[in-house]
């Protein structure tokens, strides 16, 4: 498995002085699926818009590929290898319809108008976006639309990484549900390694393999999910708790329960199994 | 969308001076002591009498007097630096405007310099114009370095400006500075589209900036739903009437005191204004022809008074 | 009872389905209710109703009726609204509307008339409970959006309403942020001179404080209950889109294998499912 992006050693400070992220080591492989988490505040994400090369490292450096992100001139190379979905859809929508809004990335990087074309239906089909709606102005789509739309437009560009700033933030179980099981099938069935940032402890149990715990600048954990998600203490540093069933586990740790239990079923299996 | 933590909250350290939609103000200054009324009354002194003086030497003055006033005021000096290209920039437009079309005037003298003829009026009108804009220039920065915006409002309602009037003036302020974090954020989701604005001909960045239009709509579109339920839920309604009928009370206007010190510094800086008034506008102290830089270069070049 | 709702139906002009149908519902005084659901279900629309946003804000058809403390909802004067009922919505920036946060709790206080003493008084009240007394000073960039979110409260508590409505008031806010809000929840319940309405989704920290739990599905109540009895069809909550506290679901099915006596309640928090599953293990072990 080949480093898609490769973190060495990188500080991050603002041009106003705030430092924010201290030492950061961080490795991101082909097909992973995992997620960032920490307080509002940690630099999580800081740190996430300096893996799409938005931000340049104070120091240290960033690799995405073979590309040093503190290279002048190489963002329209940089997209097409991390694509970067923003919280609110309003934010990335700019064009008068649907479909000139997921041609815009390609369009962006110069590519012929046959392949724009040809991206934009696969970007369509694969976010679920149906034709129909190419002609329809963004505005007018309900948000869980919307959202499909700005995903399409940044797969449209076939990075090999997506971030995903809050995917589920806002919505109820069954819309959250959706949205992160399509993206586990980007992973699956596409290829694409993906990084979720959130405050959902029962998503990113449920759907992560690997998380990544920031506080105060630095990273606090970094491993499979199910290892982060038992350590509550050191957690507790950046206001994170694990979901209600792990902690459910860790409270009766001394009557046999698992610590890191990350979903109920997995609980009820461990005690049928003890049974 | 979750919101982020600030600075503040991040580093954990007091900050200096407090944040406003147009920079920064210091967190203590001697300017506090006095009455945001006494604060705007002396930006409209030292702001607009600018407009009533053609002595480049006296808004030369005006404009030490305004850098002696920010430093006494505590205001952290090297933030002017963002002024400065403004300034050139003033000073090169109408330096080549004064230089490339002068107007046409019998009673106008040439200097041949060679490359270029000038002419000495308009070249030493333009000269006195610029450092009255520079001065004014000046006064607008002091005001607005030593106020936030509570401090703008709360001036402008002492001196009767209608409440609802204040209202919207701040709700503006306040929706600007949403606006230009949504353009932050707006500008990041374009990069990360593959957008390289340094690439792009001059044509497609301005189209570009139209574009920018169409995300700031629909974030404000929304936005203002919300704003009017809340503003529903606060009790406000748009004929500014108040429940059972009485006057409305200004609480916030009501904690800022008016002293002795204000009333007087009041009085003085009225009384000056209405001076250099009457002065210029009925005696004509501060036309040009009174500055000794003037008089001084027209025995140089040898040109009779006008 | 503070709300009584009689055959409440309301449609939105320019939609094709009413929105409410049919909504009978009583709340009582100093009662604190949690309203549940997915989203576009009715949730934020009935709590509209009740604050007088529908009909006074939006257009569209209205029938029944909605009472608060025995006025009639609609023929009210959304002044008098406010002074009844406080709204919080979820978006902290929209409600900053002010240059400070102590010129934003004093806006509504200026509008209901309230006189400067008393203004001096209720100012201090509502920030000492949010806990923002010393943030009264600050501008809306030198705060977070929880620490906004408090200062919508504190709004409202300074207005002094005997009902208080907060639809989705953490959904934008960071966990830290979570846990401010809800705590004020708590001690609002416990102080019980407000009724509460809350709308969430994060029903692991509604539940142990919600007196009632409704949920809303397609335009009508699918259930009103107390948290105990509310859990307990599970599948029927899960089959309307909602989510069930993990500990609940596993109470439950600790109760369906026969860990646990069928009678048990469910439990709604971590702590009472701590102490229910110890039970259970060590019965099961003196058994064994």
């Amino acid at each position: 498995m080949t480093d898609l992006i490769h973190v060495n050693e990188m500080n991050f400070t603002y041009p106003d002085g705030t430092e924010v992220l201290f030492d950061i080591n961080l490795t991101v492989a082909e097909g992973e699926f995992m997620a960032l988490i920490g307080q509002n505040g940690s630099g999580k994400t800081t740190l996430s818009k300096c893996l799409n090369g938005l931000f340049q490292p104070t120091n240290g450096s960033v690799m995405i590929g073979e590309l040093d992100t503190r290279d002048k001139g190489i963002i329209k190379k940089l997209v097409t290898q991390v694509g970067y979905v923003f919280q609110n859809p309003d934010h990335q929508l700019f064009n008068n319809n649907v479909k000139a809004e997921i041609a815009y990335g390609p369009r962006n990087i110069d590519l012929p108008s046959d392949e724009v074309e040809a991206r934009v239906r696969e970007a369509a089909k694969v976010a679920g976006v149906a034709e129909d709606l190419f002609d329809t102005h963004p505005f007018f789509l309900p948000k869980g639309l919307r959202q499909r739309v700005a995903i399409a437009s940044i797969l449209a560009l076939k990075p090999r990484t997506i971030i995903v700033d809050e995917p589920t933030t806002g919505q109820d179980m069954v819309q959250s549900r959706e949205v992160m099981n399509f993206l586990r099938s980007l992973r699956d069935e596409e290829g694409h390694s993906i990084i979720i940032i959130t405050h959902e402890m029962p998503i990113v149990a449920q759907y992560t393999e690997r998380t990544v715990a920031l506080g105060q600048g630095q990273i606090l954990l970094d491993g499979p999910t199910r290892e982060v998600f038992s350590q509550p203490e050191i957690l507790k540093q950046t206001y994170v708790e694990p979901p209600q069933i792990t902690r459910l586990g860790q409270a009766l740790v001394d009557q046999g329960l698992p610590g890191d239990a990350l979903t109920v079923e997995e609980m009820q299996n461990f005690l049928n199994g003890r049974a | 969308m979750t919101t982020t933590t600030t600075t503040a909250e991040m580093t954990g350290a007091p900050a200096r001076r407090q944040k406003t939609l147009l920079g920064y103000v210091p967190n203590v200054s001697p300017f506090y002591n006095f009455h945001p009324v006494t604060r705007l009354i002396l930006f409209l002194t030292l702001g607009v009498v600018p407009l009533f003086i053609y002595i480049p030497e006296v808004n030369m003055f005006l404009i030490i007097l305004n850098l002696i006033l920010l430093k006494w005021g505590r205001v952290d000096l090297s933030r002017l630096r963002i002024y400065l290209p403004v300034i050139v920039t003033v000073a090169i437009f109408m330096g080549t405007v004064v230089v490339l079309a002068p107007g046409e005037d019998p009673s106008f003298t040439p200097i041949d310099l060679g490359w270029v003829t000038i002419y000495y009026q308009p070249v030493f009108f333009t000269f006195a114009a610029y450092w009255r804009l520079i001065a004014m220039l000046f006064g607008t920065i002091l005001y607005f370095s030593i106020n936030r915006e509570r401090d703008i409002l709360v001036g402008l309602r002492s001196l009767r400006l209608p409440f609802i009037a204040s209202y919207v003036i701040g709700l503006s302020i306040r929706a600007a500075g949403m606006f230009m974090e949504d353009f932050r954020i707006i500008r990041e989701a374009e990069l990360a589209r593959g957008l390289d604005t340094s690439a792009m001909k001059f044509r497609d960045q301005v189209k570009l900036y139209m574009m920018y239009l169409i995300p700031l709509f629909s974030i404000s579109l929304r936005r203002a739903d919300e704003i009017s339920n809340a503003l529903f839920a606060r009790g406000y309604n748009i004929s500014g009437k108040v429940a059972g009928g009485g006057e409305r009370l200004d609480y916030i206007r009501s904690l800022y005191p008016m002293t002795r010190t204000d009333w007087i510094a009041i009085i003085l800086l009225v009384t000056i204004f209405v001076i250099i008034g009457i002065a210029q506008m009925g005696f004509g102290v501060f036309a040009i022809t009174n500055s000794p830089l003037e008089q001084f270069m027209r025995q140089w070049l040898n040109i009779p008074p006008a | 009872m503070s709300i009584t709702i009689e055959n409440l139906e309301w449609k939105y002009e320019h939609t094709t389905e009413f929105a409410l149908r049919g909504i009978n519902l009583e709340i009582p005084e100093n009662s604190f209710l949690g309203v549940v659901g997915p989203n576009e279900q009715g949730k934020t629309t009935l709590v509209s109703a009740i604050s007088g946003l529908i009909p006074h804000s939006f257009n569209g058809i209205y029938r029944g009726s909605v009472k608060v403390f025995g006025e009639e909802v609609k023929d009210a004067e959304a002044v008098h609204l406010a002074s009844q009922v406080g709204l919080v919505f979820s978006d902290p920036e929209s409600q900053f509307t002010a240059m400070t946060v102590e010129e934003e709790l004093v806006f509504g206080m200026e509008n209901l008339g309230y006189d400067y003493a008393k203004i001096k008084e209720r100012l201090e009240w509502a920030a000492d409970i949010t806990m923002i007394s010393s943030l009264l000073d600050k501008s809306p960039y030198d705060i977070s959006g929880g620490q906004k979110q408090r200062v919508a409260i504190a709004c409202v508590l300074a207005m002094n309403p005997r009902i208080i409505i907060l639809d989705e008031p953490t959904s934008m806010i960071d966990p830290l942020g979570k846990q401010f809000i809800f705590d004020i929840l708590r001690n609002l319940k416990e102080a019980g001179r407000h009724t509460l309405i809350v709308v969430e989704h994060n029903i692991e920290q509604l539940a142990p404080l919600a007196d009632q739990l409704l949920l809303m599905h397609e335009g009508e109540i699918a259930k009103l209950a107390p948290p105990d009895e509310f859990f307990e069809d599970t599948d029927f909550l899960l089959e309307r889109g909602l989510y069930v506290p993990e500990v609940t679901v596993f109470g439950h099915w600790l109760r369906k294998t026969g860990k646990l006596p069928p009678a048990q309640k469910l439990p709604r928090s971590l702590d009472d499912a701590v102490s229910l599953t110890r039970t259970a293990l060590q019965a099961k072990g003196g058994t064994a």
